[in-house]
Formats: C-alpha cells, structure tokens, sequence
C-alpha cells in the first residue's frame, strides 16, 4: 500500500510491437532516491534499454517521466522529462519540455511512460492503444491539432520521421529539443502519443504546498526574473556580442559584426507581438515577434543565435523564418544551425559543395533537405560530427560539438568554466544541465583562463540543474531561490510527506549526475569523450573583449581531472565501486 | 653609458580593487605609460609580473616573478637577472608622475641611489646596480625581505628631495582614492562610460551614457539618478539583478572599484542563459 504522496507509485510500459501495455510499480525508495523527471527518466532508461542498444532499434526505450511535483500549483512544475539513449551521441539524452502534457500525462495514473519496440506501420498512440495514421509526412503542429480532440499531444515531425539525429518531439509548441529523441520516436514509426486522464495524486500538506506556491509565485514576479519575462532570452544575444562570447560563423569568432540588427534590444520594440507562457507557469517567458508576411515565431536565445550569428546571418525575417521551419520540421534549433554553420565553413574551404557564411536562402533550402534526407542533407542530417568524419580533411577539428552534440550559443574560450561544463555533459555540450557560464559571469572566476579551482563550483551548478530537472522545475527560478536545496526539500516535504532534508537532496542531486554517467560508462563512454573539438584548443578568439583567448589542452585537462575529483570518480572520470553500489542499479 | 630600468608589477593590488598596471593614464594603461617615460631614458625596460596579470604588447622585456609571495625584493632580483646594463633605475608600476628627468637624475649619480623624501628612502624609485643579484639572493636567503636592506649593501647614495627634478616621481598610488585623484588632477574633464543592455537599455531608453570619472558605486549612483526607473544599486551595494562587466573582461561588483579615464563599465542583467 502506497504510503507517500506526490506520485502513483508506478510507470506504463507500452510495447509497440505488440500493442500491448503494462503498469509495473515503482518502488518507493526508487522515487525518493531518483525524485522524477531526469532523475527517474535515467534510472528507467537503465532499466528498460539493454545495454549497447542501436538508439534506433525497436529494443531502445524511449521514457516519459513525470514528476513529483506536477499537478500541483508550485509555479512552472508542469514539466516532463524524455529520456532515451541519444541516436546523436550514443549517449544518454535528457530532454526536458512543459506544459499540459506533463500534467495530463500524469494523470493516467502514472509517473512516467516507457515505450519500447516499434510499430508495424505509421501510428499513434491513443487511449492505451495503436492506431494507424495518415498524419505521416506532416508537420507536429498539424498532428497535434489533428489529435487535439483525444487529449495533449506530444508528436513528431517530417525530421523525426526521417531520423534525423537532431529531430525534436513537440507538445504544446514546445520542443523536448536537444539529442534527437525525435529520432527515437520516428524509428518507433510512432508519429504522436496522446495523453489523457483523471487521475489526481494527492498532497500530504495540501495547505503547506498551497502556501509555498503563493509565495514562490509572488518571488517569482520580482528581479530574478525580469529579464525572461519582460524581454526573452534573446536578451543575452547582444550582450554576449560585447563580450566576444557571441558563437559566429562556426565559431571561428566570437563576435557578429549585425549582432544589433538580431537583438532583443532592437527587434523588440518592433516586433514583438504576444508574451505566453507554459501551463503552471507565472514567468512567462514565451516572447512571439512578427516576421515576413504576418507570421510570427516564439524567440529564443539559442534559435536566433544558431541560425543567426553562427551561420553568418543578419536579415531577422530570414533568421525568424528559419526558426520558425525548424519547429514546424522538428528540427533542434540548435543542432541544426550548428551542422549547417559547420557545412557552410566545409563549403569555403572547399571541402564540399554548398551555402557558404551569409547564405540565408541556402540555410532555408539545407532545413528542408536535412528534415527530409535529401542531397547533402541526407549528411548533414547526421550532425557535424559523423559529418566531419565523412567529409575528413580535418574537419572534424572544427565541428561544434561534444560527444556528438552541437554546443549551444555560448563561445567557450571566452567562459572558460562553460567550456568545462560542455567537456564533461554526460550529454554532450550542453547549457541546461551545467549552469557553469553563472560563474564566468561573475566576480568568482577569470572567465578567460579557466582553472581548477573553478571545477568544485562548476559541478555544483550541475548538481542544482540536476535537481531542478528531477522536480521538476524551469531554471529560469533558480535566481528566485534563496536555499535552493532547503526550499526545495522543503516542497517535497509538503507533497510528499517524506521527511526529506536539504542534505539529502544534495546527495539526491549528485547521484542522479552520476547516474546518468554510470549510463554513458555502460554504453562506451571513455575518458577521451571529455573534451572540445581542437579549434577551441588551439586557435585563439580573432576579436572583441575576448581577443587572443583559447583553452590550452592542458588546461582543460587540469579542469577535468579536478572536476572529476570534485565528484569523488577516479582522475580519468570512472566511477568507482563504492558510487555503483550507492546507485543500487 | 646605458642603462636599465625595472617595472614591478607582481603586487596584488589588493588595496586598489583592479590590477595597478593596467589602471588607465593618459589613454593608455599604467604600465605602459611608464614604459613609455623610461624608454625616452634608458636602453632596456624589463617588467617583472606574475603569471596571474595579462599585460598588453610593452616595448619592454617581461618576465615572470619566480617567487611572487617574497615581495618586491624577489621582483627586483628577478629584473636585475633580466637587465641588460650595470645599472638599473627601478619603480613600481604605479608611478603615474614618473618624469624622464628624475630618472635622468637618478642613473646620473652612477651608483646605487635612493631618493629620500619627507624623511624616507624611496627604494622603488631607486638605482640599483646589477652585480647586487647575488646580494638579494643572500638577503632572501636570510629572510630579510626589505629593499632598504640591499640598497643598504651597495652602501647606496641618499639622495636629498632639493637635489631632485620633478620629485613627484615617487609617488605611488594604492587605494582608489590615490588613484582618482590623481585622474582628477591630471585631466578634470576625465571621463568613463557606461553601456547598457537588455532591459536596462530598452527601459532607459539609452545605449551608452559618458559619466565622470569616479569609483564604481558613484558611476552607479549617478546613472541611477539620471535614469530613475534602473535599480542598480541596493543597500550600498551593486544590485543583484545586475551584472557589471569592466571593460568587457572581468565582472566586478566592488563598489569602491575605481574606474579611470576611458575606462567602459558594461551593465547587463543578471539573469544569464536560457
């Protein structure tokens, strides 16, 4: 008999090979030791994916993990995790998206959906059982308004349907973006899921959670938050520029000379037509500008910078349009930008045919060909890096990524405990769940020359976004947080009823970090994983306030192995026996 | 005959807030104004640093302290090792008033020198001859870490403020009020600027605003006033929700920071990333 709160006490494992599903219980010191969203996602992948699975194969899982804290009014907790070994970098893949799928999907009674096989034909996913679609080849906004009627859809594109490594899953037009869990998906020949239901879990302190969420709400319209809710993360953009920490043109600079011309600062006022936000949420970050002949597109950071700056792009309609078809594709924004930024520097060097820096036409042109496998596309589909290794010529010196995964709008040579985070991701470069570029931007660490004793700080900002992410709750409250630990264990406290500590959450935290390395360890990880491409080590930054920076191997190195000891694994990054036998796996 | 001269600037500048070399004088940075003064002097300038502080180009020799914790002696017996000439004329980096004259004067008595000013040897405005490296080695050795001690050796020449040009060579600057007002005397028109970003720029309206040299907490203070709806400072503190870079490199948030002429303080939101 479950005697906590705040979860079901079990998953849905549906196998789509033979339509049938199962409810398996889930242990309540499972949840309390792995929490939900990433946390519980990881340990299910652990679970239900064999180990050396082809990510494509039937036999990979593919996890929809719920959380604790969904459901309830705790400001933006309506968020989910999907989890799977990544087609991208064979290596785990967390990706976290929101609103009322999360909330539906948890109550079917579940806390967390596992699908594994493949269906025999193009289907989806309704009320417990397959049906077969004809909503193949189109877009994951036209299927989830086609299936809106049986519930809240999450649904692939025309690029997951066509595997691209990059391609995205989209509910609520929002993306789970980065690893191409799309992918994963498409393979399952799995166009939507549709969740629905009635099943509510109870609080243990329903007045406790009710006066936490009152003030978290309130906290949440101050300073903190401001910048998210007032003008977007496309905010960084211009700023980032002055700093030289602007990714541009494949990162061969760091600083975009028509950076004004794609900032919030300037487009704003024009532009801007709509604030929405996620269900649950009171941020609202969710900022609409205008483009072209009466469309718009939600703005983001890492969407105007990829397929901006990084590919040499300056004229907004085109960049905002480009955004625009990458969700409409379901393509990641940023894997896509960065695989054709890379194919654009192939192009002037002449390692291949193709759009060169600037090229706004041949950016549109390569999103479509890539979602669909079409020419290049067909490679580039395969992101930068199996790319390179096709192309050879050394490329693969100056393909963006790290362990397969592009890296986001954030140079690392000019934050330098960033580059760090990106090195040791258990998903490749990654800025959601190493919130390292908080200590380059401040008065704790030279954002130029990394060093060891940043590594201890750095590993800490995984261990906060570790547990952000198994709550699961939007960064974009982590300013608001005083104690983040102690205020959320204060919340787990109140739905849960378990009498959770800050310190155990912080232990909490890093066993999930170490879980998912555990993951990565059993699917072929080494230490030579954990590094940058040779450009960032060797060639230093060309301009701007960060003139002359790069990151000396070494250097890195030294990072890495105090990084590793920081985390008590071995120099090299193992884990030793005594974190397997913590994990009970 | 040629000379040498030496530049430490292997201090901590802990007192001032911001590495001392790179303050800004005269459109350039402290350290390479000096080099500059002593250039129009001698043959060769050797700066000694630590490993720590990123120079800009000098027309200089630049080598690093082997022992930065030992303190200016292990600097100076570093600069010797590294001086090309018998004798060196030595100063610290934080010599804004540094004049080619004086130091003419100095290397002119050919011997170990010191100036002696309101009742004090000067010995970072001082002449020192290069034999005396194996002499610092011994007082290191020792642990008699005072310059005094190896002018002192080289049984040196005390040399009397009135037999001096330009005295005012001597004065060194360690705290953010030495250094501002000595940027206001120099040039009271000295001017900073400040850029804005993000919702700070599109609430204010202004992209970059020219303001009075001055530390940082007044930089902010009187920005603040001129653009009320801006929240940058808190209980005589930088305010949280704001990040501020200097010059684009490091971020500070020390109100008693000075910020010199021509230097740029960047402000941005404090809330990174997304």
């Amino acid at each position: 008999m479950k005697t906590f709160a705040g979860f079901h006490g079990r998953y849905w494992r549906f196998d789509l090979g033979t339509g049938t599903g199962a409810y398996i219980p889930l242990d309540e010191a499972v949840l309390r030791r792995f929490l939900g969203g990433v946390g519980l996602g990881a340990w299910l992948l652990h679970r239900e994916s064999p180990a050396g699975v082809d990510p494509l194969a039937p036999e990979a899982a593919l996890v929809f993990a719920f959380s604790p804290l969904v459901g309830t009014p705790l400001t933006t907790s309506a968020k989910f995790a999907v989890v799977a070994k990544s087609p991208l970098t064979g290596m785990i893949s967390d990706s976290l998206s929101s609103s009322h799928f999360a909330i539906h999907g948890k109550r079917m009674g579940v806390d967390a959906i596992v699908l594994v096989g493949a269906c025999a034909q193009p289907s989806v996913l309704v009320d417990g059982a397959l049906r077969p679609t004809d909503l193949w080849g189109r877009s994951s906004e036209e299927a989830c308004a086609a299936l809106a009627p049986y519930g809240t859809v999450a649904a692939i594109g025309v690029a997951g349907e066509h595997l691209v490594r990059y391609a995205t899953i989209s509910n609520d037009g929002r993306h789970a973006g980065r690893g191409g869990l799309g992918a994963v998906m498409g393979a399952k020949k799995l166009k939507a899921i549709v969740v629905r239901g009635e099943v509510r879990t109870e609080l243990s302190d329903a007045p406790a959670v009710l006066a936490i969420a009152k003030d978290l709400s309130k906290r949440s319209f101050g300073p903190a938050t401001a910048k998210y809710r007032e003008l977007g993360t496309v905010g960084n953009l211009l700023a980032f520029n002055r700093l030289a920490a602007l990714p541009t043109r494949n990162f061969q600079s760091g600083t975009f000379d028509q950076a004004a011309a794609l900032s919030a600062e300037q487009l704003a006022p024009t532009r801007a037509k709509a604030k929405r936000s996620c269900a649950s949420c009171t941020i609202g970050c969710e900022h609409i500008y205008a483009f072209g002949d009466a469309k718009s597109v939600r703005v983001e950071y890492e969407n105007v910078f990829a397929l901006g700056p990084l590919c040499g792009i300056g004229d907004p309609d085109a960049v905002l349009a480009a955004s625009k078809r990458c969700d409409d594709l379901g393509l990641d924004t940023i894997s896509a930008g960065g695989t054709i930024a890379f194919a654009m520097e192939c192009a002037e060097r002449g390692l291949i045919a193709g759009p060169r820096f600037g090229d706004a036409a041949g950016l549109m042109a390569l999103l479509e060909d890539i979602a669909h496998r079409r020419g290049l596309g067909a490679l580039l589909a395969e992101g930068s890096r199996r790319a390179a290794e096709a192309i050879g010529s050394g490329s693969i010196d100056f393909a963006p990524q790290v362990k397969g995964m592009e890296l986001p709008g954030y140079e690392p040579r000019a934050l330098q405990t960033m580059a760090l985070g990106f090195a040791v991701g258990t998903r490749g470069a990654d800025h959601n769940r190493s919130g390292a570029y908080e200590l380059d931007f401040s008065d704790t660490v030279d954002r130029l020359k990394g060093s060891p004793e940043a590594a201890r700080l750095a590993a800490g900002t995984e261990d906060r976004a570790a547990l952000m992410d198994a709550l699961i709750l939007c960064k974009f409250l982590r300013g608001v947080f005083t104690d983040l630990y102690a205020e959320s264990a204060a919340m787990l406290r109140a739905v849960t009823g378990w009498d959770v500590t800050a310190a155990e959450l912080v232990a909490t935290s890093a066993r999930i970090v170490a879980l998912k390395k555990a993951f990565n360890i059993r699917e072929g990880w080494t230490p030579a994983s954990d590094t940058l491409p040779k450009r960032f080590l060797s060639e230093g930054l060309p301009d701007g306030a960060s003139k002359g920076a790069l990151i000396p191997r070494e250097r890195l190195q030294d990072m890495v192995r105090a990084y590793n000891r920081a985390r008590g694994w071995t120099d090299d990054g193992w884990l030793p026996d005594t974190v397997y036998e913590e994990l009970a796996l | 005959m040629a000379h040498s001269a030496i530049v430490l600037c292997g201090g901590l500048s802990s007192r001032m807030g911001r590495p001392k070399a790179l303050l800004p004088w005269r459109g350039r940075t402290l350290v390479e104004h000096v080099v500059a003064t002593l250039r129009t002097v001698v043959d060769d300038v050797v700066v000694v640093t630590s490993s720590e502080l990123d120079l800009p180009r000098l027309d200089a020799v630049v080598v690093r302290d082997r022992e930065p914790k030992l303190g200016p002696l292990s600097g100076l017996r570093d600069g010797l090792a590294a001086a090309s000439n018998d004798l060196a004329f030595a100063t610290a980096t934080d010599a804004p008033f540094l004049s080619a004259g004086f130091v003419r004067t100095m290397l002119g008595f050919g011997r170990a020198a010191a100036p002696v000013v309101e009742g004090f040897v000067q010995p970072l405005s001082a002449v020192y001859p290069r034999a005396l490296t194996t002499t610092a080695d011994a007082l290191i050795a020792a642990g008699r870490m005072r310059l005094l001690h190896l002018l002192e050796a080289a049984d040196f020449r005390s040399v009397a403020a009135d037999e001096l040009p330009e005295v005012e060579s001597t004065r060194n600057l360690n705290t953010p009020d030495e250094y501002l007002g000595a940027v206001r005397r120099d040039d009271p028109g000295a001017r900073a600027q400040v850029e804005l970003f993000g919702l700070m720029r599109t609430t204010s309206g202004a992209a970059t605003i020219d303001v009075d040299a001055g530390t940082l907490g007044e930089i902010l203070d009187r920005v603040q006033s001129d653009f009320p709806m801006l929240r940058l400072r808190a209980a005589g503190e930088v305010a949280k929700n704001i990040l501020v870079s200097l010059n684009g490199q490091a971020f500070v948030r020390d109100a008693s920071l000075p910020v010199g002429a021509g230097d740029c303080i960047l402000l941005m939101d404090a809330a990174v990333g997304g």
